[in-house]
């Protein structure tokens, strides 16, 4: 009991601040390399078409000619699944974008002129943020029509309330700091107080919400996909994938490729964002 | 501190109601006035097989052919009368089409959130009672795991195994007890992360209080330091997570009705969305705000009066994006 239990309850030093980069940090971002070559180079890593399917091969498990096996129509899933990178990549990029911008403009409003102003913008965040956010995406992407841009801007717009809430707090606080004051006492102007310190003291905490708020979008879009609220196929979302490989049941690699390769990298923009939370 | 209560209380009803009333209004919003026009195109669509006397009956019911804000006051007016209009896909009153399947969301739901919460009080315990090399650090890795998985992957993955390898349940079969089980379980895996992360940090907090460790040297094992002193102060603001992920449930059963072939809002919603029904579409997300809202009003509304620390501190109950984030 006493030494070693006690010793357990002081405030650990976390193993990872010894190297700055843990390995499994390394690890998250070699896959997000990797992701990210798959998306703009996807023929550097497969020759196939990933359209073209050859009847006669039609569901082949998992081998070195084809590493993902094959689907119903004999066309190679790895194939598939890289082509199909760069489509459900930029959409959460889209939907990271359109949240950081349209709920960091609200929440920089709201926090920084006050008043009424806030108090209206505030109750539109509320709203934002009592509709369940898989149900808004679905509301808006009915609205809009069934394509995967308009998947990516429904994820994003779902994620306007928690930006412009994050964004508020960040700069109510740095309104009140005394550099601030000081800046308002030396003459600067509301607009130079406004770029020169809210804004880049603000951009870290927005920065690690986009970052958790990526591999949320993925997530999302791909739950959009897998519903069929985005391209129809020949396209293949990682979701549209998924949701395609489900109506084979004695093909489980269908589902699992995928599926892996989505979990694969949500985890690791996960592990990142925590990494960057620690390194605060 | 009794007046303050009852007034910071009465504004967050006041709140509470004009939220939702906003909820309603951004729905038909987002429906009417973004491109495209639902209604007319449902109503048109020969496979819908409206006669012109229903479609002229159904046109003047909503008032279509009259600009969008009268028509927005209309809703309006219609919802505090409880009022919620007629689906343009079955021609049924909305309430009622609600009505039928809200019991079966709210069991899932429910299911859901008791097995998110057995197992992040599981994962909890487990954090402090395994040791630190071997098994912990695993355990600590789980919420961020199943933060990552999408749901549509675990209710997927569980049909896979229970239902066509091990045929513990039916797919058609999809009211039965067990098959409930296992939605609810693919339902509440991502929801059980975000409470047990939450929980985990209380935990690791009030574990390093000098009080543990008074409790410690007086001889107390882990067990029972975690049950009698460590797991009260941790499992409060957990109430706060749990009420916020009330969202998540309702949201994810779109997508675990689906997968387990299970009548719901969910499928609800689903059906609704691709023939663009818009009444029923704005109840259901307005029923879903005000779920949310209720929830989160009862439990900040509670946490003053379960954590005597903040009702002696006289301190406002903690913000919410504080305790998410």
């Amino acid at each position: 009991m006493s030494v070693s239990a006690l010793s357990r309850a002081r405030p650990v030093i976390r193993r990872g601040q010894a190297s700055r980069f843990p390995p499994t940090v390394v690890a998250s971002f070699a896959v997000l390399a990797l992701v990210l070559l798959w998306s703009l180079v996807p023929t550097l890593f497969t020759g196939q078409d990933p359209a073209r399917g050859v009847p006669a091969d039609k569901f082949l498990g998992p081998s070195t000619a084809h590493w993902f096996g094959t689907d119903h129509l004999g066309r190679d899933l790895f194939a598939r699944v890289v082509h199909g990178t760069a489509s459900s990549v930029t959409s959460a990029l889209v939907a990271v974008g359109i949240g950081v911008l349209v709920g960091g403009l609200i929440g920089l409003i709201a926090g920084f002129v006050g008043g009424w102003v806030d108090a209206v913008l505030a109750r539109l965040v509320d709203v934002l943020l009592a509709i369940p956010s898989f149900l808004l995406a679905v509301v808006v992407v009915s609205s809009l029509g069934f394509e995967t841009i308009n998947a990516a801007i429904a994820t994003g717009v779902s994620a306007v309330g928690v930006f412009a809430r994050v964004m508020r707090s960040e700069v109510l606080k740095t309104r009140r700091a005394v550099f601030v004051e000081a800046s308002y006492l030396q003459g600067g102007s509301r607009w130079h107080i406004l770029v020169r310190h809210v804004l880049p003291n603000a951009s870290r905490s927005v920065l690690m919400l986009a970052v958790l708020q990526f591999g949320l979008s993925i997530l999302i879009i791909a739950g959009l996909a897998f519903l069929g609220y985005g391209d129809p196929p020949p396209a293949s979302d990682w979701g549209l994938l998924i949701s395609i490989g489900k109506d084979y049941p004695l093909a489980q690699w269908l589902v699992y490729a995928p599926a892996l390769v989505t979990i694969a990298t949500v985890l690791s923009v996960n592990r990142i964002s925590r990494w960057l939370r620690k390194t605060d | 501190m009794n007046r303050d209560y009852a007034r910071y209380a009465l504004r967050r009803v006041l709140q509470a109601i004009v939220v939702i009333l906003l909820a309603y209004v951004f729905t038909f919003v987002v429906i009417s006035v973004l491109p495209g026009d639902p209604v007319t195109n449902t109503l048109r669509n020969p496979q819908n097989g409206f006669t012109e006397e229903e479609i002229a009956r159904i046109v003047s019911y909503y008032g279509l052919d009259r600009p969008v804000y009268e028509q927005l006051w209309d809703s309006l007016s219609r919802l505090l009368v409880g009022d919620l209009g007629i689906s343009l896909r079955s021609g049924l009153p909305v309430g009622r089409l609600i009505g039928d399947v809200l019991g079966s969301t709210l069991l899932l739901a429910g299911s859901a959130l008791v097995v998110a919460l057995v197992l992040a009080f599981a994962i909890g315990f487990g954090t402090r009672y395994l040791p630190k090399r071997y098994g912990q650090g695993l355990l600590r890795a789980f919420p961020s795991l199943f933060l990552s998985v999408p749901n549509f992957v675990i209710g997927l993955v569980l049909i896979n195994v229970f239902a066509f390898q091990l045929g513990l349940f039916r797919v058609i079969d999809s009211e039965g007890g067990l098959a409930t089980f296992f939605a609810a379980i693919a339902l509440g895996i991502p929801v059980s992360a975000q409470v047990a992360e939450v929980l985990i940090a209380n935990l690791d907090h009030e574990a390093g209080q000098e009080y543990a460790s008074v409790a410690r040297s007086r001889g107390l094992g882990q067990t029972g330091l975690f049950l009698r002193h460590l797991l009260k102060p941790s499992a409060l603001p957990v109430v706060t997570v749990v009420a916020l992920t009330v969202g998540e449930l309702l949201g994810g059963a779109v997508i675990t009705e689906q997968i387990f072939g299970r009548t719901g809002i969910g499928s609800l919603v689903e059906r609704s969305v691709t023939t663009q029904d818009l009444p029923v579409l704005q109840a259901v997300v307005t029923l879903a705000a005000v779920i949310f809202v209720v929830v989160n009003l009862v439990a900040d509304l509670a946490y003053p009066l379960l954590d005597p620390r903040v009702r002696l501190g006289g301190a406002k109950p903690r913000d919410k994006a504080e305790v998410a984030r």
